[in-house]
């Protein structure tokens, strides 16, 4: 009875409350959460120098393929690239430079590594947003149906399909989709983001569409069989506990009871999942833009490693760094809107 | 004395066993987790003999290319070649068997050093808490958010440099690829931390129980109370996450191995899907089956991980 009248009460005290949070408490939470990105931001940076350094001389790496230069050339690449300097002197230097967006030059090609990442952030942003959406939009019902009646057949099915799901690899799913939608049906393109060499569908949107289709399907799937999993589990919990039996109870209808007070409940924990489902896409987006052509961060990341471009694949890896901590914030303020119960100290 | 001391160990033994018991007819009952297990002992099988059912040899004898010289490359499956062959005119359906050891080895070994280390860290954390539960929980956080699949490529890509690939080193009398280890010690470097914070959970909770407190009160040393009874007691937990830990390791090699940063000279399922990338439109074969035996594969290690799961710990149910 109780939590039946605190579900009711936190709801119609949302709006108040919400407004009390957007006063300073709010604006500190936030100050003090990009506060604590800082230091995460730099952890990794240091382990990617440091792995950078692991491998040797990079441009010892980087020219291992080139027997003609001579030791002369060597050396004044070294110096051009500042490598001659102590790796701290190093890091400070790139440290610096980053600070003011400047990412340094390719050791593949020389072309500064901002003409390399820049035009690929927003592909990455595109698809991995458009994923986000639907993933989430279409998991929801689907684990809230499944956990309304557990063991049922549907249950069963959508449980299994998954498992199914988490134990297929991101990429081969894709290779398959490419088979079948492109090679053997000709109904989608197989590779790139648009408008290449001809447009799909007749226009640029809709070409725009026929690019995403494949790629956002993978993205999707994956991270909907986690999804379901867990905001399944957390909702047959919430349909057991003694509020829900409470406003049954009362007379409450079942739709009701299910969707405005049980999912709001079981979907708090998947919230701060969407962090880490966020930080799993950007960790499939490799395989995902590898494999469709797709002109992203994932797909020049690939490329640059296998170079040993370690300028490009150090940008990359802050970038990816920055867009993950922004995500997971965004995350965790999106949850205390969403759960009254959360206070921000 | 003695007497007295051999009595209650004789009867936890035998309560354990049954204990045991009753896991198993629990887990009989399961028909997914039945399944799982039948689909693994079948694969440790393969892994085991498949290199005698297959009918060309593997990649460094040069018989593996019979079917080029036949002139047989690109053909989709048949009676001759069930499974097709594939783009430089190997046989598909011998390559898969061949590479099951490889996704067994992966499997089983990154999961036996990623437990190892995720036991240490997690039981010194969970058990002692302090700073090094602090370190280990801000680690572990970074490690949650950050993307590590990026940081496994440039790892991977830096510690093959040195190796030879396609060299070998004798383990027990068995070659194994130099390149492919490598990879298995790199996944297993940055898969451990999840596991850690999970068995340090497990560590947490057990501490706190009555039994704990009862040993500690009767002076048992921190080494006796972490091995003999907190260890015992989580030990459904950690069979549990190693069955999914091996799962999610054949996943990640065969993601690496498709990207192209693999160990080249070993024929593991990733590896055959990346040399056959470029055929695909010619010989989808040779992309469809290898990834269905890694589906496969780690669908069953899913299941029976699941299936343990509800046997071992039916407080954890759904």
């Amino acid at each position: 009875m109780l939590e039946s009248n605190r579900a009711k009460g936190g709801r119609a005290g949302l709006p108040n409350r919400l407004r009390g949070f957007l006063g300073s408490s709010m604006f500190r939470y936030i100050i003090r959460r990009l506060l604590y990105m800082i230091p995460v931001a730099i952890g990794i940076s240091i382990i990617a120098f440091i792995t950078m350094y692991a491998a040797g001389d990079p441009v010892a790496l980087a020219t291992a393929g080139k027997p003609n230069l001579t030791e002369a050339v060597r050396k004044a690449l070294t110096a051009y690239y500042g490598l001659d300097k102590p790796i701290p002197v190093q890091y400070l230097n790139w440290l610096a430079n980053i600070l003011q967006l400047n990412f340094g030059k390719s050791l593949y090609g020389g072309q500064p590594v901002n003409h390399i990442i820049g035009p690929r952030i927003w592909p990455t942003i595109e698809l991995q947003i458009v994923s986000l959406l639907i993933a989430f939009g279409i998991s929801i019902p689907i684990a809230v149906h499944s956990a309304r009646k557990p063991y049922s057949k549907e249950d069963v099915t959508v449980t299994s399909l998954s498992l199914f799901g988490v134990s297929m690899p991101t990429f081969w799913f894709g290779l398959i989709l490419i088979i079948v939608f492109s090679y053997m049906l000709g109904w989608l393109p197989s590779a790139g983001a648009a408008g290449n060499p001809y447009l799909w569908w007749g226009n640029s949107t809709l070409d725009t569409i026929a690019h995403l289709i494949l790629p956002v399907t993978v993205l999707v799937y994956v991270s909907l069989a986690q999804n379901i999993r867990l905001i399944r589990a957390n909702m047959l919990e919430q349909l057991r506990s003694d509020y829900v039996l409470a406003a049954r109870a009362s007379g409450i209808s079942e739709r009701k009871v299910v969707y405005r007070y049980a999912l709001r409940n079981a979907i708090t924990p998947a919230v701060t999942f969407l962090g880490i489902a966020l930080g799993g896409m950007i960790a499939g987006a490799p395989m995902t833009e590898y494999v469709f052509g797709w002109p992203g961060l994932g797909k020049q990341y690939v490329q640059s490693t296998l170079n040993l471009d370690f300028p490009t694949i150090m940008g990359i890896t802050m970038i990816i760094t920055v867009m993950t901590l922004l995500a997971n914030l965004i995350m965790d303020i999106l949850y205390v809107y969403i759960d009254p119960r959360v206070r921000i100290r | 004395m003695k007497t007295e001391n051999d009595k209650p160990i004789a009867r936890q033994k035998r309560r354990s066993a049954s204990q045991w018991a009753v896991a198993w007819r629990r887990f009989r009952r399961n028909k997914a987790g039945v399944a799982g297990l039948i689909i693994v002992l079948a694969v440790v099988f393969l892994g085991l003999f498949g290199d005698f059912f297959a009918p060309y040899p593997a990649f460094p004898n040069p018989h593996y290319l019979d079917p080029l010289y036949k002139g047989d490359v690109r053909k989709p499956p048949s009676a001759t070649y069930p499974l097709g062959t594939d783009g430089i005119g190997s046989d598909v359906y011998s390559d898969i068997l061949h590479g099951t050891k490889y996704a067994l080895y992966v499997g089983v070994v990154v999961t036996i050093i990623t437990m190892a280390i995720a036991i240490t860290v997690g039981a010194i954390a969970g058990y002692f808490g302090g700073w090094v539960d602090n370190v280990l929980m801000r680690f572990t956080e970074v490690f949650l958010v950050f993307p590590s699949l990026l940081f496994i490529l440039i790892f991977v890509r830096v510690f093959t440099l040195g190796a030879g690939v396609g060299t070998y080193f004798n383990f027990l009398g068995i070659s194994v690829p130099v390149g492919l280890t490598i990879v298995v010690l790199v996944l297993a470097i940055f898969n451990w931390p999840g596991d850690a914070r999970m068995i340090r959970g497990e560590f947490l909770r057990v501490r706190e129980l009555e039994f704990v407190e009862a040993e500690k009160a009767l002076g048992a040393g921190n080494r006796r109370i972490i091995f003999r009874h907190i260890l015992p007691n989580i030990l459904s937990s950690i069979i549990v996450v190693a069955s999914l830990t091996i799962a999610y390791a054949i996943l990640l090699e065969a993601a690496v191995s498709f990207l192209g940063f693999g160990d080249a000279n070993t024929m593991t399922w990733g590896q055959i899907l990346e040399n056959n990338f470029n055929y695909m439109q010619t010989a989808w074969w040779a992309e469809l089956f290898p990834g269905l035996a890694i589906l496969i594969t780690v669908f069953g290690f899913n299941l029976l991980g699941d299936g343990l799961s509800d046997a071992l710990n039916p407080r954890l149910r759904d």
